[in-house]
């Protein structure tokens, strides 16, 4: 016991006297590739998707394939819950431990270039593979003219609708609404609709949650009316009755109870995969979630463009997962170089984009892939591409996303009059901006 | 007699609602976890499951098992930690009860608010002090952050159980000629076992209940604990599987309710000392 | 033995000595881990709160720079401090109070020779094991405002006319949502302390009280209150800073929403810092809290002590 605790006291004491000697104004070693092997190389890769079901064994395969093909690079993951992966990488790099690669969605972008994080896609992959990407799909995860995340996939908000519901309600499943005020119609046809168990149908969804990616699909819906949030300075720009429309008619439905109140998008894929949401708008890939829930859900589910309100003609926010690339010196830019042209072409995406996450190529060279020519999920709404508009970058923008969801919430369940929203949300995002 | 039965009849009801409060939510999740997810999402719920099943049980052992990982590692590091606390809260009790000298009332003035911060206020630097120690990503450094955040209370609770053993065995001891360190672990140490199992327990428990730690300081999924596993795991972004949820809820609450009823006898009587007397 | 101990005056001398040194061994090491994790962490932090520092900082390695005061200026401006500090309070007392009233009524029946009274204090400890992450997923479950049992409940004993009641989607009533569920896994806790506290009254003074003819309340109120003093003095302050802390939960249940009605400052901490990427920003956040804490914590503790002298 004696000399037990004296191992400990030791183990203690030289454990604090590395860190006396380390804490304050040291500055740690800059990380650079290590290892004089020359052939063999690992790249770490963050990623989120690679715990989620549905995903794993997708992200598996990347890995086991990509390995077998250079035998000389190694994947390692590195993981971390949906919303805090962003958090995680960036206390990493803090620590002297940066990732090379990161599998993310487009709205992470700015942070992680704020971040001096991420680096210009074109500073290590070749021009002649970017140039096979649509450019208005680069342009939407540009800063300053330079692409600073590679989309592997993009999508529009989507509205899915429920066609079964649709043909309980009188309606025709095959010809969805395309505008709000169509949309309004049938929801009050839709709205009077029952589950078999006896239970309410919601109408419409639109999420409202207090999470970053709820903030965005609301920016959408500003889009649907012609408005927009930020201006192309990245200046806060909600001066305008279109954005006025558009908050309105979020009261709206809620007044009406056509939206389930403060929902996060997975709890509007339970409720339409349950047959208790009528139409809502979500990413293509959310229907991943539909169908783990409800696996007969794709004999009900179709896809529209997004609704046009107001002055506008239907025009929404691009979404897309991209792949952030950081700079650990040649030898990993190399390896990163060599996994990045793997991974997005239609042999390893084709099955995903068919099976696990419906969604649109980036390249033009896959724009006729089966998954998606196929897919009766994504047809309906495969024009919307077209109409779907990137969001100008700012470093605070999953801060602007959550207070947008707040101003959401003010209005809806906070039952707070439109204006005094509005100036509350101002006051709000343009301490973010500045 | 009418006053008397009124005054059982609100006793007892008292306590019915009190324990139903208490109780039903666990009955709740252990139904949710035998019923399929589209029973799961009926409404009215059913409160008896209609076609009881155990597909959740058998999804999470073959299908979503990654929680075996965590739960071992939640027991390796909750175990270290409550050890490493327990003999550290014994020497630093001893010391500050039975030695007085001026620094003790700053040490328990140290302990008592460092015991009041907020893990959110320290987390950033304390990733910096890891990383420059190389312990990120590593359950020693997990396992020092969790100490540290254990032990002002270990301390405190160490304290007083010292300060309720009488000094005269130790004297008597000291007289005849035993070594300070001879009288702490072969006199004193074994009057406090309650008081040990007690800090063993409750940092046992407390380190298992730890999410932000393992959160920030663990990006390994093999060295990742239950809370921040579930949270990763079973709580994704794409859909809310609720009888999955539910079934993980039950199997990541068994060990600690089995633990405490094997124990509580200690916890309690250790908890309620420390209370007592502090 | 205090005589036996003074006859022996050399070695008293050198003994005092030793006992420091010894002793001072003894709390190095608890004291060395505390203050590099702890105070270090905290400090920092305060520092930190006074300079513009962001993701950057962290990534480039490069110190913060002073910005006077602006973290403060910035926070009290944009009105999100005042509305946290009023969220966190609310939150405070709705859950210590409501403990202390559940806590003492289970204890005193608990401690009234019912049957199975060891039984019921075992099983009523079950929340209080369950972990944070999985209470606040239990709870979002019976909340849930589609399907949720409370739902169903508030429905069946309003007799139908409130059909939809969803206690997390509501403004006025998400805090009492997650009060509800941290009352559930704190209140077992506090009844056993209390418990331990009622037997510890001794039984000759409640005998007497009784020859006295002092009615049940009066014996309550003036015996065995003042007798339980410290016991609810150290559960109360327990209470009170780990409610003041609380961040998984209302994390897990509502992220601060809706319309911020949930954001205290641990939340408003945590998105400054790391949803903002702000860490200056954050740990000015904290800084307020660590002080109201303080605050808090000694106000209690006077209080507590003044009535001690009547």
């Amino acid at each position: 016991m004696k000399k037990f605790l004296s191992l400990l006291l030791v183990v203690v004491m030289s454990l604090s006297i590395v860190a006396c000697n380390k804490t304050p104004g040291t500055t740690s070693p800059s990380p650079t590739g290590q290892g004089d092997n020359k052939e063999s190389v690992t790249i770490k890769f963050a990623n989120y998707a690679i715990l989620e079901t549905g995903y794993e064994e997708f992200w598996n395969s990347v890995k086991e394939g990509f390995e077998k093909k250079y035998d000389h690079i190694t994947i390692e993951w590195v993981t971390a819950p949906y919303g805090e992966i962003v958090n995680q990488v960036i206390n990493m790099a803090g620590g002297g431990d940066k990732v090379d690669i990161m599998f993310a969605e487009i709205g992470w972008t700015p942070t992680l270039e704020d971040a001096g994080l991420a680096v210009p896609v074109d500073t290590i992959l070749t021009e002649e593979f970017l140039s096979d990407f649509y450019p208005s799909i680069l342009d939407a995860a540009s800063i300053d003219g330079k692409v600073y995340a590679l989309p592997m996939y993009v999508s529009p908000y989507v509205l899915y609708y429920n066609k079964d519901l649709f043909e309980k309600a009188g309606l025709d499943p095959n010809s969805p609404p395309k505008t709000y005020d169509e949309m309004l119609e049938m929801a009050e046809k839709l709205s009077k609709l029952t589950t078999e168990d006896g239970n309410k149908v919601y109408a419409f969804g639109q999420t409202t949650a207090s999470v970053p990616i709820s903030g965005s699909s609301l920016t959408s819906m500003v889009y649907n009316f012609g408005g927009r949030v930020l201006n192309e300075e990245g200046k806060l720009d909600v001066d305008t009755k279109e954005f006025k429309d558009a908050m309105e008619m979020l009261k709206l439905l809620d007044e009406k109870g056509y939206n389930p109140q403060n929902a996060k998008l997975k709890d509007l894929r339970n409720l339409f995969a349950l047959g208790q949401l009528a139409m809502y708008y979500d990413q293509s890939w959310g229907f991943n979630g539909v169908s783990s829930i409800n696996p007969d859900a794709k004999n009900f589910t179709a896809s529209a463009a997004p609704l046009a309100g107001g002055n506008g003609t239907g025009e929404s926010v691009i979404e897309a997962h991209t792949l952030v690339l950081m700079d650990n010196g040649e030898k990993q830019k190399e390896a990163v170089r060599l996994l990045v042209e793997y991974l997005v072409t239609p042999e390893v995406l084709n099955d995903y984009l068919a099976d696990i996450t419906p969604a649109y190529p980036a390249r033009q060279s896959m724009k006729d892939i089966e998954a998606v020519v196929n897919s009766s999920v994504l047809k309906g709404a495969a024009n919307s591409l077209d109409k779907a508009r990137p969001t100008p970058f700012i470093p605070a923008m999953n801060d602007l996303n959550l207070e947008l969801t707040t101003l959401a919430q003010a209005i809806t369940v906070g039952g707070k009059d439109i204006d005094t929203a509005i100036e509350e949300f101002k006051t709000a995002a343009n301490a973010l901006i500045d | 007699m009418k006053k008397n039965f009124l005054g059982s009849l609100l006793k007892y009801s008292m306590l019915v609602i009190i324990l139903l409060f208490l109780l039903f939510p666990i009955y709740w999740v252990l139904l949710t976890s035998f019923k399929s997810n589209m029973e799961a999402y009926k409404f009215p719920p059913t409160f008896i499951p209609e076609s009881p099943t155990i597909s959740s049980y058998i999804n999470l052992f073959t299908k979503n098992n990654a929680f075996f990982v965590y739960y071992k590692n939640n027991f390796i590091v909750s175990g270290f930690t409550s050890f490493f606390t327990t003999i550290l809260a014994i020497l630093a009790g001893y010391a500050l009860s039975r030695f007085k000298f001026r620094w003790n009332a700053w040490i328990l003035a140290v302990l008592l608010t460092s015991q009041m911060f907020p893990v959110v206020s320290r987390m950033i630097s304390l990733y910096d002090l890891m990383g420059d120690m190389g312990l990120i990503n590593t359950m020693p450094g997990l396992i020092l952050a969790l100490i540290a955040d254990m032990l002002p209370f270990a301390v405190m609770l160490m304290t007083s159980f010292f300060q309720s053993i009488p000094r005269a065995v130790e004297e008597a001891a000291y007289i005849d000629g035993a070594s300070r360190m001879g009288i702490l672990y072969r006199i004193v140490t074994p009057l406090v076992k309650p008081g040990m199992v007690a800090v063993v327990l409750y940092a046992f428990l407390m380190t298992w209940d730890d999410y932000l730690h393992a959160a920030t300081l663990i990006q390994n999924d093999a060295l990742r604990t239950l809370s921040v596993g579930v949270a990763l795991r079973y709580l994704g972004e794409l859909s809310y599987d609720w009888s999955l949820i539910n079934t993980i809820s039950i199997i990541g609450t068994i060990p600690m309710v089995l633990l405490f009823f094997s124990f509580q006898k200690y916890m309690i009587k250790g908890l309620v000392a420390g209370a007592v007397k502090g | 033995m205090v005589s036996t101990a003074r006859k022996i005056k050399k070695p008293l001398l050198k003994r005092s000595t030793g006992d420091k040194l010894f002793s001072g061994i003894l709390v190095l090491p608890a004291v060395v881990i505390t203050f590099i994790f702890i105070i270090v962490p905290i400090i920092d932090s305060v520092i930190k709160s006074f300079l513009d520092f962001r993701v950057k900082n962290i990534i480039s390695n490069q110190p913060g720079t002073w910005n006077n005061f602006e973290n403060y200026i910035k926070l009290f401006q944009n009105q999100k401090l005042t509305g946290a500090v009023i969220n966190t309070f609310s939150f405070v007392i709705f859950v210590v109070a409501l403990q202390f009233i559940f806590g003492m009524i289970l204890a005193l029946i608990l401690n009234s020779n019912i049957k199975g009274a060891r039984f019921l204090r075992s099983i009523m400890m079950t929340p209080w094991v369950v972990p944070t992450i999985i209470s606040a997923l239990i709870w979002m479950w019976i909340f849930q405002p589609q399907y949720g049992l409370m739902k169903y409940l508030v429905q069946v004993f309003t007799g139908g006319t409130v059909a939809d009641f969803a206690i997390l989607n509501n403004p006025s009533t998400a805090l009492l949502g997650i009060g509800i569920a941290a009352l559930w896994k704190q209140v077992p806790l506090t009844t056993l302390l209390l418990l331990a506290g009622l037997q510890n009254v001794p039984d000759d003074m409640l005998e007497a009280a009784r020859i006295d003819g002092a009615g049940k309340v009066r014996t309550f109120f003036s015996i065995v209150l003042p007798y339980m003093k410290s016991v609810i003095n150290v559960s109360m302050t327990m209470a009170i800073i780990s409610n003041f802390k609380q961040f998984p939960l209302i994390w897990t249940m509502t992220g601060g929403g809706p319309d911020n009605s949930t954001t205290t400052l641990a939340i408003l901490s945590y998105r400054e810092a790391f949803v903002s990427n702000n860490m200056g920003s954050g740990a000015a956040v904290t800084t307020v809290w660590m002080l109201l804490m303080l605050v808090v914590v000694f106000v209690y503790n006077k209080l507590m002590g003044e009535t001690e002298v009547d």
